[in-house]
């Protein structure tokens, strides 16, 4: 019966539990995520402090450097844009139940799309901006919705599709990199530069690709929340069977939200072409898309709270490098980190035990009164 | 090693013993606990350091608080996406720069890059301490290192792997003539050859580097052994660092057809071919395998029971030279062409005739002092 719906795989973010009373869903949404991140700073200091470093120190590297001037706040803008994107890539899958982890896949074949739109064509800014931009989207899309139609009408785990569509995506833009669209005269696997007329300007130390990536999220927040579709999104994420009773087609939604996941990831990749790296280089866009899962149950599947998420991964990742520098951690404690916060978002273990702390107190304050 | 231990060891009980005593004056914890680990900070450093304190006589510089002064000499390394014991390149280019900066007496740090984009804000943390000399790891850092230097012409900046189009006389690249460790390798394998048939295979022909190691390898083979038969075959330019599934086919296929030495040159491609080789039921007997840049038997331990030598960039050399150049203010500016030549012979020590080993040492030396030419047109 639900053979072509959704698995429902629990993922914490939709199963508010009624006896726990109304406050539970605020408390848990703000509370676990919190706790996660902090217990995740508490291991990562530990393991600083074994390799004789003072974890306050360390974390004040990390954070002044990234936040200490302007050129820091314009470099945790410039990498906390494409986090945003696949973060909200993640999200919006979440939603309808798909767990996509082909971001990072979507996002580079994004990227390089719109790297060529940006060359390839000689257009007034105002046409091409939007046009390389859209291209990179449709790129995107496209990639994400063979998952999508497969999952829709073949019940094959997306989450098996994508994984094995981003190694397809990264063979396929090497091989565009060095032979259709390389850069002639010079060894390197990569495009030429896109024009200007193609290029996302910086104002100040604010670039236009976050201010997009800022509106997009606010567009999602209310997207998911006041419009039908997004009802819809929710509702087969949720209970695809009880969707489909209620007149909604599972396959349609399955297969637009993929699209849409893909597209949202493609952005990200154009827009970190057409606004940071300014031509397709493989090496450029590592690991964007998969920060992005992170980024995403970090924020429980919440648009918005995805901007705040995006961004503590993006000054991290600022950051690790001053920490080298001045302190000798190797920069990988990052990644420790981001892990680290990743199980502890996902493990159930942590919010019970928030949970149980919480009712324990709740009975206490409940007797003394 | 065991004293590294020994102070870390009693970093982390200082530490500990601090948090304990005054737990309730949150005050005084941080700045114990802060003035603790500066002084194991430090030591981490001298422990890192090790070689250089050790070895260097002149006073020697413990920080970077003060590059400016003359008398503080501070080298910087930046690594192109790896870390500095990746046995590979950046890993050479530290060696080098550690033992130049152990002869002067020099304060070294590094920075091992994790994103492409934070080359240039890497490149910047040394450059704001007013850094002497500033090592960049890597032909993909090319831009940023060339950038850094139009920018900062006090700083000396050694670009390793690294052409130079243009000269900028605060900026070496340090280059190879891969056609001279090509042909010491095709030399050495045309002398060991017992069925006169030998074998390469490389990454693309068109990528100037592997050309230059291959038609190397082969005029080498060639002038060793005029007899021999050369069976040279280059991938296409497609994914042709990443195929080590045809690199291995192409190896067999060379191995079947005869061939008792097989040069592998091409990332993982070339990798592929050692491995193929090493797992030879002969390998190490009559069947051999040669690798390339850098000592392979370090970074591709499954080919170690065939692997001859691998036709080898000498970075640490190299890196070492430009950074006493900086040091002693002959910095050329431009390209500098550093040694070429073969890696140890490891497992294979004696498989080779002692006579073999002389006669490519002098093919070797005469390639460097310019007697004898490759043949190669570049």
């Amino acid at each position: 019966m639900s053979s072509d719906g959704p698995a429902q795989t629990d993922l914490g973010f939709t199963d508010p539990n009624p006896t726990l009373g109304p406050k539970y869903g605020v408390v848990k949404a703000f509370a676990i995520p919190i706790v996660s991140v902090l217990l995740a700073f508490a291991v990562g200091g530990i393991l600083i402090y074994f390799q004789g470093v003072n974890p306050f120190t360390a974390y004040r590297v990390l954070f002044e450097s990234a936040l200490g001037d302007s050129d820091g706040y314009l470099r945790v803008m410039q990498k906390s844009t494409p986090l945003i994107f696949t973060g909200l890539a993640v999200v919006v899958g979440l939603r309808v139940g798909l767990f996509n982890i082909g971001a990072q896949g979507q996002l580079i074949v994004a990227a390089i799309g719109a790297a060529w739109a940006g060359y390839h064509f000689d257009l007034p800014a105002v046409v091409h901006l939007p046009f390389a931009l859209g291209f990179g989207m449709l790129c995107g899309a496209a990639w994400a919705s063979i998952a999508g139609v497969l999952r829709a009408y073949r019940n094959v785990s997306e989450v098996i599709t994508t994984i094995m569509l981003n190694s397809i995506a990264i063979a396929l833009v090497d091989y565009l990199a060095s032979r259709p669209f390389k850069e002639p005269d010079q060894p390197l696997s990569r495009t030429p530069l896109i024009s200007d007329s193609a290029a996302l300007a910086t104002f100040g130390v604010i670039p236009s690709g976050f201010v997009i990536a800022l509106i997009v999220s606010l567009f999602f927040g209310w997207f998911l929340i006041r419009t039908t579709e997004g009802f819809r999104f929710n509702t087969v994420g949720l209970n695809p069977n009880a969707a489909r009773y209620a007149g909604i087609s599972v396959k349609r939604t399955i297969v637009l939200a993929m699209a849409v996941s893909g597209a949202l990831a493609g952005m990200g990749g154009a827009v970190e072409t057409m606004g940071v790296v300014g031509r397709f280089e493989p090496a450029f866009n590592a690991g964007l898309g998969f920060d992005g899962i992170t980024i995403a149950l970090l924020a429980r599947a919440n648009p918005i709270a995805t901007i705040p998420a995006a961004i503590l991964v993006g000054i991290l990742r600022t950051g690790a490098n001053s920490l080298q520098f001045e302190t000798g951690i190797e920069p990988e404690v990052v990644d420790v980190i981001l892990a680290l916060t990743l199980l502890f978002v996902a493990a159930p273990i942590v919010s019970r035990y928030i949970f149980r702390i919480n009712a324990k107190r709740k009975s206490k304050s409940k007797g003394r009164s | 090693m065991h004293r590294k231990l020994l102070v870390a060891g009693l970093a982390v009980a200082a530490l500990v013993l601090a948090g304990c005593s005054s737990s309730d004056d949150t005050a005084t914890d941080t700045t114990s606990a802060e003035a603790t680990t500066e002084a194991a900070e430090e030591t981490t450093e001298e422990a890192a350091e090790e070689e250089v304190t050790e070895e260097s006589a002149p006073a020697v510089t413990m920080d970077d608080s003060n590059c400016a002064a003359p008398e503080n000499y501070c080298v910087g390394l930046v690594t192109d996406l790896g870390k500095v014991d990746d046995k590979s390149f950046n890993q050479a280019a530290f060696e080098g720069a550690q033992l130049a900066a152990g002869e002067i007496g020099a304060f070294l740090k590094y920075v091992e890059s994790t994103d492409p984009k934070d080359y240039m804000a890497n490149i910047g943390q040394f450059v704001a301490k007013e850094y002497d000399t500033i090592v960049t790891v890597g032909f993909l850092m090319a831009e940023a290192s060339a950038a850094a230097a139009a920018e900062n012409p006090n700083i000396n900046f050694v670009g390793v792997d690294q052409f130079q189009g243009e000269t900028l006389p605060n900026l070496t690249g340090l280059i190879f003539a891969e056609d001279q460790a090509g042909y010491a390798a095709g030399y050495l394998a045309g002398l060991m050859t017992e069925t006169n048939k030998v074998g390469a295979v490389l990454g693309t022909d068109t990528v100037p580097p592997v050309l230059y190691f291959g038609e190397g390898y082969r005029n080498g083979v060639m002038a060793a052994n005029p007899e021999a038969e050369v069976t040279v075959v280059y991938h296409e330019p497609a994914n042709a660092f990443t195929d080590p599934e045809w690199g291995a086919a192409e190896a067999k296929k060379q191995v079947t057809q005869g061939a008792d030495i097989v040069f592998g040159a091409g990332g993982g491609t070339g990798n592929g071919a050692l491995i193929e080789i090493a797992k030879s039921p002969e390998s190490g007997k009559s069947v051999f395998c040669i690798g390339v840049d850098i000592d392979q038997y370090n970074t591709v331990p499954q080919a170690q029971s065939c692997l001859l030598t691998s036709a080898e960039k000498k970075l640490v050399a190299g890196t070492s030279a430009l950074v006493l150049a900086s040091f002693d203010g002959t910095f050329p500016g431009g390209n500098f062409v550093g040694a070429t030549g073969l890696a140890p012979y490891h497992d294979t020590e004696d498989a080779v005739p002692a006579e073999v080993k002389t006669e490519v040492e002098g093919v070797i030396a005469g390639l460097l002092d310019g007697s004898l030419e490759t043949g190669v047109v570049k």
